[in-house]
């Protein structure tokens, strides 16, 4: 493969709270293709957001603090600066979409002005010229009557229609990386299969890349070219899309699995939910962030951090001592 | 990766986990709880100390501290705040005789005391009179025509053939003065740089008959001229007409304690009742009702009051208290009213109140264990917050004049009566103006602090 | 928006018909007599006077009367100041009172906006604590005081300079405006401070903020695009009652600085009990505190689009 487009390297955010040091993203590597989709799956709290978010600063410092760690865009640093090569990295080289559409718009300015907003700040155009462009922008995410709707403010639209509207305004500027903070998860079902369509429409059109935060495997099979599993801070498992569905190598992967309905099995089928919650991050574990819940634990895992082993094929890599050659695969 | 020796690595099965350690911490009443939060809270404990303070301070202080608020001292009058003053005890006062007083220039012809200052000075060649002035500040330099007006109170134009002294009885006070005799010229022109300057340090006098009436003198103590006496103590000095201060405040307290906390008690249990009927009652009654409401909240409140006021009238031996509490209460109400009446409707569609319907429960019943207790907690933060404006509009309209009657001390009319002495002696408006401000500060802060501890829903965001 | 002002203005009018009431009844029902002073001394001239001010005809006629009078805009004529109409009472002091309210709303809502914003913006570092603990006092100490500290201070600061910088009391020019205008002001600009504050940080956590960050907008500019809009819309909400607030504590004002405007003017007239004078003048402030309220509202309908179209 050719050298990837985002190199992520060892990273590590920390928060300052009441209550002590939160370490959420305890040392991340991972690394996305021109073209691609990535996601980045794992349940709430595991890091996912905030991992993705402080690689365009957007993790408010203070209370956070990235400790260790780099991001290469083309193999350009871009942890920690504003601007890469004269472009914006926020805004003109990496765009974002976020949860919940309906509060990430401002309430009190046209939907028009929002879209043009970076094309004038950062590409300075005149405010006439952006405001065309906001509307085939509009045009291009599908919004009927793109026109009049520029003219309108966010309540006058659906939670879909909204969506539609941020991804217009995170593609403004023709971003290389498109991050996707839980794009649908704040949808109906009926309107997420469109917008994930509009989605991947969009990146094809544009050769542009995608990283993709869910914690929905059912996105993740729809959309994803690699899969990077998180859990507790820490990358448990990476992969194709094929090898995390059909070769997991992490119980927790399995465990998620086992979590999620399927319709290819014709089966009465038992969802199986993992026991247990995840660790508390003011004090994380020194071993494996899943022993507590790992219904395949052995006595290696509690007090050593298992390094990341290979599956045989290229990019396929997971973290857990099942993988030595020492463990008896008992079950 | 990892730094152990792999050949100590163990790829046993783990044993089964302890199940996680529970989170357990005592179960707590809605009220305990939020004790528990206000305790957390220092500044609504401090204020909270304050306030039971103020109450005592109203309550206990009249006992403790027994001088009648309307008893004048008229040898103490507007003192500042100190210890107990001393006055030096004097002849009776008898008419100056003048004699011939060694030195030259302007000079004093006795010792200067609260009972009289004589000066004398020498002639001056184009005199035709001499304009006596005295002084609080000290003059500035060099005199000019511009700083004549600043020359202090005129005391009275001395013509040479009446002898060139100048005796002062008019309201002396025990402080440092200024004492200008300026020549004035022919066409009654002041010459200013002739002028002479003295600063003149009056003593406090009394006589020994005045302080036997006052019960100064002890009996057993044989006491004489030029003893010192001590004065009646005014801890926190005295106002204009001699009063205690510290007793007026006491009083005073009362009053602005007693408006500050019946008037909000009584508007927010009538707010209460209406709001609730409104809720409960529903439909056009509701409509009917809130309406009315809507109209008084659009009354310009202050002007209501002093309309109130002059309406419920100021009887004889009337000091204007209950009028004003009345007036408080005829327009306080609305908002009180409002926000129980939606916490009611708010409360009834909830789905707790459908459960216990569903089981049967009467209506007194979900009155009683549903929707008073919930609503409890924002009634007793209206509470709170409605004391200090209480407090604050009695202090108003007292300051205007349109509070209680004069005799009668409050917070508000003291510092009216204390705004006008403002700038010879602060003491009569800043020591009122503290206690209002303390008293409001503390109510405000317990306020915020009950309203964080009580309700999730109306906490403030910090 | 045109239905809407329409309604709210309709709304007004009858809240300004049951202040005019309410005022006509309570002063009718004050006890003693308007013509028991030294005026009406024989029968032949009280007969007069009751005829003159109606005081003859039934209650339902006077107030009807009354309802007609004010209705075209006449608040009737004095009784303690011969043939002086209360209208021309207004047309002289209001103009005075509302130059001081007017400056004192603009201290109050500029002040609070940039205080608020200011300590929302050093949050828990010393400039927000320093100003939060002057709000604190600031929503705590009584107009007066305000007034007599402000009236102090200017009198030391111009003896200390020696010459009369800024007037102490009284009316005619802007430098007499100054400082009574901001001591006015300043419980309402504690009051605004703390509101924009707790506006200001829950803005600040917005979504939109974020995703206009993410857009690649400096802080300024998300600040001064998206935050401030925003965070002001609740203070704005806020400015009617504030006003109203304002306008009756300039009474204080206007007293302690010996300012010739409606408030002292109402006080001297309640206590000279001058029926006409005190009901004018209530129907007046009640009418002009109502569409103030309604005016702020519509204010606000054109900053924030979502009470616009509804």
């Amino acid at each position: 493969m050719t050298r990837p487009l985002l190199e992520v390297e060892d990273l590590a955010v920390e928060f300052d709270t009441h209550g002590g040091t939160v370490k959420a993203v305890r040392g991340v590597s991972f690394a996305l293709h021109e073209g691609q989709t990535l996601a980045v799956v794992g349940e709430s709290g595991c890091g996912k957001s905030v991992c993705v978010q402080s690689l365009v600063g957007l993790v408010p410092m203070p209370p956070g603090r990235i400790t260790s760690g780099s991001a290469r865009l083309d193999g350009e640093q871009i942890l920690g600066r504003e601007t890469v090569g004269g472009m914006r990295v926020r805004g003109q080289l990496i765009g974002m979409i976020f949860q919940d559409p309906m509060t990430s718009l401002n309430p009190t300015m046209r939907i028009g002005d929002q879209i043009a907003e970076p094309l004038h700040m950062h590409q300075g155009m005149r405010r006439r010229d952006a405001r065309m462009r906001a509307i085939e922008l509009l045009e291009l995410s599908q919004v009927g009557e793109a026109e009049k709707r520029s003219r309108q403010y966010p309540f006058e639209f659906s939670g879909g229609m909204l969506q539609r509207v941020m991804i217009a305004c995170a593609l403004a500027c023709e971003p290389r990386i498109l991050i996707a903070d839980e794009p649908t998860t704040a949808l109906d079902v009926t309107i997420q299969a469109q917008i994930l369509s509009l989605m991947r429409d969009l990146q094809r059109e544009r050769k542009m890349s995608l990283i993709l935060i869910t914690h929905d495997l059912g996105v993740v099979a729809q959309m994803a070219d690699e899969v990077v599993v998180m859990y507790a801070g820490k990358v448990v498992e990476t992969g194709s899309a094929d090898d995390i569905f059909y070769a997991s190598g992490h119980p927790y992967t399995q465990g998620l699995k086992s979590a999620m309905p399927q319709n290819q099995d014709r089966r009465a089928q038992q969802l199986e939910p993992i026991a247990g919650s995840p660790p508390d991050l003011f004090d994380p574990p020194t071993g494996c962030g899943y022993f507590e819940r790992c219904p395949r634990a052995m006595q290696v895992c509690e007090a050593h951090q298992p390094p990341d082993f290979d599956l045989g094929k290229v990019q396929h890599r997971c973290a857990c001592w099942l993988h030595d050659a020492r463990a008896t695969h008992d079950s | 990766m990892s730094t152990a020796n792999p050949s100590e690595l163990d790829f046993s099965p783990a044993p089964e986990r302890a199940p996680q350690a529970r989170l357990v911490r005592p179960s707590l009443s809605y009220w305990q709880d939020a004790w528990r939060r206000l305790r957390l809270n220092p500044r609504a404990m401090i204020s909270l100390a304050i306030v039971v303070g103020l109450l005592v301070f109203t309550l206990v202080g009249p006992m403790l501290w027994r001088l009648d608020p309307a008893n004048q001292d008229l040898e103490q009058l507007s003192i500042p705040p100190g210890a107990a003053r001393t006055a030096h005890i004097v002849e009776p006062y008898t008419a100056w005789r003048r004699e011939a007083t060694p030195g030259t220039g302007l000079r004093l012809a006795s010792e200067a005391t609260t009972q009289s200052v004589r000066l004398v000075w020498d002639a001056h060649p184009s005199a035709r009179a001499f304009e006596v002035f005295r002084d609080i500040y000290p003059p500035t330099h060099p005199p000019t025509q511009s700083t004549q007006d600043a020359l202090g109170i005129p005391l009275g134009e001395i013509s040479p053939q009446d002898g060139l002294a100048f005796e002062d009885r008019l309201a002396l006070e025990p402080i440092t003065y200024y004492y200008h005799v300026v020549p004035v010229g022919a066409g009654n022109r002041l010459l200013s740089d002739a002028r002479e300057t003295i600063e003149v340090e009056v003593t406090r006098a009394i006589t020994l008959e005045e302080a036997t009436q006052r019960g100064l003198v002890s009996t057993g103590k044989k006491t004489q001229v030029g003893d010192e006496v001590e004065l009646a103590w005014h801890p926190l000095g005295t106002d204009y007409l001699g009063r205690d201060m510290l007793a007026r405040l006491m009083y005073g307290a009362r009053v602005s304690l007693f408006i500050g906390i019946v008037a909000p008690f009584l508007y927010v249990l009538l707010g209460v009742a209406y709001g609730s009927l409104a809720g409960f009652v529903g439909g056009a009654t509701d409509q009917t009702l809130m309406r009315f409401a809507d109209f008084v909240v659009a009354l310009p409140f202050l002007l209501f009051m002093i309309l109130f006021k002059v309406l419920f009238g100021i009887g004889p031996g009337e000091s204007g208290i209950i009028p004003m509490l009345i007036a408080l209460v005829i327009l306080g109400w609305p908002a009180t009213a409002r926000l129980v009446r939606g916490q009611i409707l708010q409360i009834r569609e909830e789905s707790y109140v459908s459960a216990a319907r569903l089981m049967g429960s009467p209506t007194g019943y979900l009155i009683a264990r549903h929707m008073i207790p919930n609503t409890l907690g924002v009634i007793l933060v209206t509470l709170t917050f409605a004391i200090p404006s209480a407090i604050f509009t009695e202090a108003f309209l007292s300051f205007i004049g349109m509070g209680v009657a004069p005799p009668t001390p409050s917070w508000g009319s003291m510092s009216n009566e204390g705004i006008k002495t403002m700038l010879v002696s602060p003491h009569e408006l800043i020591l009122p103006a503290i206690f209002i401000s303390v008293t409001v500060l503390a109510f405000n802060l317990l306020g915020d602090g009950l309203r964080d501890a009580l309700d999730a829903r109306m906490r403030s965001v910090e | 928006m045109w239905r809407y002002t329409l309604k709210r203005l309709i709304q007004g009018l009858i809240t300004v018909w049951f202040i005019a009431t309410t005022t006509f009844f309570v002063m009718h029902f004050v006890p003693g007599d308007p013509l028991s002073d030294a005026r009406a001394t024989s029968e032949q001239i009280r007969e007069n006077l009751e005829a003159r001010y109606g005081l003859d005809k039934p209650l339902y006629q006077q107030y009807y009367i009354y309802l007609r009078n004010i209705a075209s805009g006449d608040l009737g004529i004095s009784f303690t100041q011969q043939n002086r109409e209360v209208n021309d009472i207004i047309r002289e002091h209001f103009p005075v009172s509302a130059a001081l309210g007017v400056l004192a709303v603009v201290f109050a809502a500029l002040g609070g906006i940039l205080w608020g914003a200011l300590t929302a913006l050093f949050r828990n570092r010393m400039p927000d604590v320093v100003i939060m603990f002057l709000v604190v006092l600031g929503v705590s100490v009584p107009s007066f005081v305000f007034a007599a500290l402000g009236q102090l201070s200017l009198v030391t600061l111009n003896d200390w300079l020696g010459v009369s910088v800024l007037p102490v009391a009284g009316w005619g020019s802007v430098q007499h405006l100054l400082v009574p205008a901001l001591v006015l002001g300043l419980g309402t600009m504690a009051f605004l401070t703390r509101l924009m504050r707790s506006s200001m940080l829950e803005v600040t956590n917005a979504d939109y903020v974020r995703t206009a960050k993410a857009k690649g907008l400096n802080a300024t500019q998300i600040f001064i695009r998206h935050q401030l809009r925003n965070a002001i819309l609740p203070v704005i909400t806020v400015l009617g009652p504030a006003i109203a607030t304002i306008t009756t504590g300039g009474f204080v004002v206007e007293l302690v600085f010996a300012i010739p405007g409606l408030g002292r003017f109402f006080v001297q007239s309640v206590q000279q009990l001058d029926y006409t004078v005190i009901m004018g003048t209530t129907v007046f402030y009640g009418g002009f505190l109502v569409f103030m309220v309604i005016a702020v509202d519509l204010v606000y309908g054109l900053i924030d689009p979502r009470v616009r179209v509804e």
